[in-house]
């Protein structure tokens, strides 16, 4: 259990919220081009770190937007909050 | 075709604390992203939606209350017909929703509201809401979305001691028995 600071609402128990995965992945510009390979590789690998992680997170029992968050998968801490389309700190 | 039918069928008083459903209350969802939208919801119910996150505006008919950066929800302070608030959505649909400034959906089947007061709300609410009431309860017209019993509750500070609960019609007869339960033990 942790706080997160919802970029809308301020901060708030961990339970109103969803995580989305990772964050900043890229849809590719010609999917038919790719193969079966690099396809799967966008669609299911994640990096799934042990340290700082760029994660989303959406406010599902709140406001209901999506955000982004950079957390620190071993000991939950979160070092920032950004919304959707800003860009994620340069620092972390 | 719209469900009015109430789960909750009567009121329920324990030592301080006292529950019970109003209705027929008007309740109307707005969204809109439009630099417009304000100053016409000003216009049409003299009444300004508020920009600042978990709070609400008044005034003696209606209370707007921030759901999210473009959303809202109005809810009407008195009881009144399912006819005045059926022309009241027209006229909001006709000035909002046909206009292109956002969108009106009435919600009055879909929220049920229950008002609680009494000075042992708080503690009722924490028994089972990860939400810190701490400035909630000291501030008047304050506004959060949150759980309740796993459940998803917008409470609307009315005043001292007195909140408004919205909760989901599909939902609010466990709540109910789940308020009810948990007050007995206060």
């Amino acid at each position: 259990m942790f706080i997160i600071n919802c970029p809308y609402c301020g901060e708030r128990d961990q339970t109103e919220f969803s995580s989305g995965g990772e964050a900043h992945i890229v849809r590719p510009k010609q999917p038919t081009e790719l193969s079966d390979d690099e396809w799967a590789e966008f669609l299911f690998m994640r990096k799934n770190i042990k340290g700082i992680q760029f994660e989303r997170w959406n406010h599902s029992h709140g406001c209901r937007k999506w955000f982004n968050v950079v957390r620190d998968t071993s000991n939950d801490k979160i070092h920032a909050v950004y919304k959707m389309g800003e860009k994620p700190p340069a620092n972390k | 075709m719209l469900n009015f039918e109430t789960t909750v069928q009567d009121s329920k008083s324990y030592g301080d604390l006292t529950l019970s459903e109003v209705e027929p209350i008007l309740k109307i969802n707005l969204r809109s992203n439009k630099r417009e939208f304000s100053t016409k919801i000003g216009k049409l119910l003299s009444i300004i939606p508020p920009i600042e996150a978990n709070t609400s505006s008044s005034n003696e008919d209606y209370s707007i209350l921030w759901l999210s950066p473009d959303e809202w929800l109005i809810y009407s302070n008195n009881k009144i017909s399912y006819e005045q608030q059926n022309l009241l959505e027209e006229n909001l649909f006709k000035n909002i929703s046909n206009m292109n400034q956002g969108s009106v959906t009435n919600v009055t089947d879909h929220w049920v509201m229950i008002n609680l007061k009494g000075s042992k709300i708080y503690d009722l609410l924490s028994k089972s809401s990860p939400y810190d009431f701490k400035n909630f309860k000291m501030k008047k017209g304050s506004v959060a979305q949150t759980l309740l019993n796993h459940t998803d509750v917008i409470l609307h500070n009315i005043d001292d001691n007195n909140l408004n609960l919205f909760v989901r019609r599909s939902f609010s007869e466990d709540l109910w028995l789940w308020i009810n339960d948990s007050a007995r033990f206060l």
